[in-house]
């Protein structure tokens, strides 16, 4: 006998939409910052080129050789950065990999196109998400308030298995509240801004927005930055969607009807 | 352990997958369309709005890429270059009413801006330099453009190694920008021949490709086509955005 479970609503056709739109956005937008960044493949905090203030370098020392320079660091990496495939059917001094880039090869000029084509998505993206969001009164729920921070910590234990019970909490746990929280006012906002702030027409609409962020070099330090934390959130967000039900989450994703059970009450 | 390498060798492959889906869909003329499309978006959204941020002289980089062939090897710029450019003529044509040459001489008396500004290449680095020059606005002014003008293209002697002519073009808003220099002097002193010499331009507010160096001619014209490649500059012709300004 097959067992009949309730199903509920729970996806907007908005947030159906738009997290598909993310979802390939992101990609692209990845895969073609990175074939960007390695026309420069280091970043500074500071607002001209600066190698006394390098946060990160990915170079070629000598042929065959990668190097990854962290914080004064270096590491050897040759084949995954620095030295590495070209996307020709060879290897080459290329610091990411043409297995990561858009296009594969070196191209920055149809980089920049890629790149610059997609964050539209992402953004027109964005304004229809939290414009829907807000309107259905569900940022509420989203968004991590002072009385929830108490709560994180017991609720960490509660997925290291080493507490029985989550503490109370709404629709989505502190932890989730948390994580959406910088996603939507930090992580966004900052590769947004950082992203405009590379460009020299913005630098002669906004400077103050330029110089706020540490200055140009600054901004891309800032714009990788924001990348790797939304690859740590895309990591934790995809986990918990696997770890709760592949199948039912990516049904509800897309005709927005999630069937309750032994995980109902737990948004990813 | 085993669950988040299952997630990251995911997400890897779906990189892996879109990197591939995408370089063949960057080599379909049609996506590559409309990719492009997003030039003119940007454009409009970005554009120049007003001053991009001027820098005192303790801002100046102690060192400015060269980021070109170091000389033109065209015959009549070695000639110039020997004779230490005094022989040297900028010509202003093209639909205007009053067409000119301006000696070195004359460029220098007519003089009138100073700025420090950062240089912003498409690479992703930033230099900061200070330039001194004529607007070319004030240049503008004198050859006077023709009401069917649209474009201003800088002709230089810079060939690349087939033989195609280093040239760029702004349109005539992006021209009067009262940042948009014709510089003779960097950082105190005249141009050197690797960073322009005799005249090059200046262009803060957008990137550095359209800042052309060594420059022969300046020509007003109504469109770009027809004009090298037809994209209204050297990067542009191949692939770069003509609006530099993102």
């Amino acid at each position: 006998m097959v067992e009949q479970r309730k199903t509920v609503y729970r996806h907007s056709l908005t947030t159906r939409v738009t997290h598909w739109v993310f979802f390939i956005a992101f990609l692209v937008l990845v895969s073609s910052g990175l074939q960007i960044f390695n026309a420069a493949p280091y970043l500074d905090a500071s607002d001209k080129t600066n190698p006394t203030r390098r946060v990160l370098q990915i170079s070629s020392p000598a042929a065959g050789a990668g190097t990854t320079t962290v914080f004064g660091h270096t590491f050897s990496t040759s084949g995954w950065l620095g030295w590495t495939d070209d996307g020709m059917g060879g290897k080459g001094a290329r610091a990411f990999p043409s297995w990561i880039t858009i296009p594969a090869y070196q191209d920055l000029a149809d980089g920049r196109r890629w790149h610059l084509f997609f964050a539209w998505f992402m953004v027109i993206g964005g304004i229809a998400y939290i414009v829907s969001a807000l309107a259905r009164r569900e940022l509420r729920e989203l968004v991590l308030r002072p009385r929830d921070v108490p709560k994180i910590w017991p609720m960490q234990l509660y997925y290291l298995r080493l507490r029985k019970e989550p503490p109370p909490h709404g629709k989505y746990n502190p932890l989730q509240k948390a994580a959406y929280t910088t996603v939507l006012f930090i992580f966004a906002p900052l590769i947004v801004l950082s992203g405009l702030a590379l460009s020299p027409g913005f630098d002669s609409w906004m400077p103050w927005i330029v110089q706020g962020l540490g200055g140009r070099q600054f901004a891309r330090l800032w714009h990788f930055a924001a990348m790797i934390g939304l690859i740590g959130f895309l990591g934790v967000h995809l986990g918990a969607v696997v770890t709760t039900g592949v199948l039912n989450h990516l049904r509800s994703m897309v005709t927005g009807y999630y069937r309750l059970g032994a995980h109902d009450g737990t948004g990813v | 352990m085993k669950r988040r390498l299952f997630i990251a060798t995911g997400l890897s492959a779906t990189l892996a997958a879109c990197s591939q889906i995408g370089t063949k869909l960057n080599d379909n003329a049609g996506f590559h369309h409309a990719l492009e499309s997003a030039e003119g978006l940007n454009e409009r959204v970005i554009g120049t709005r007003g001053l991009v941020r001027e820098y005192s002289a303790s801002d100046i980089s102690s060192d400015f890429p060269v980021n070109s062939l170091p000389t033109p090897s065209d015959d009549s710029y070695v000639r110039l270059a020997n004779g230490g450019f005094r022989s040297y003529a900028l010509t202003v044509d093209g639909l205007v009413d009053y067409p000119q040459r301006f000696t070195l001489s004359q460029l220098t008396h007519l003089m009138n801006l100073t700025e420090i500004t950062r240089h912003d290449c498409v690479e992703g680095w930033s230099v900061v330099a200070e330039w001194q020059g004529v607007r070319l606005s004030s240049v503008l002014g004198l050859v006077r453009p023709k009401p069917e003008a649209r474009y201003v293209v800088f002709h230089s002697y810079d060939r690349d190694d087939n033989g195609t002519s280093y040239y760029e073009s702004l349109n005539l808003v992006q021209a009067a920008h009262p940042q948009t220099l014709l510089s003779l002097r960097q950082n105190g002193k005249a141009l050197e021949i690797d960073r322009g010499a005799p005249l090059r331009l200046t262009v803060p507010t957008q990137l550095g490709y359209k800042s052309a160096k060594w420059l022969r001619r300046i020509e007003v014209t109504a469109s770009l086509q027809g004009l090298y490649g037809g994209k209204g500059g050297y990067w542009e012709d191949q692939g770069y955005e003509w609006y530099a300004g993102i």
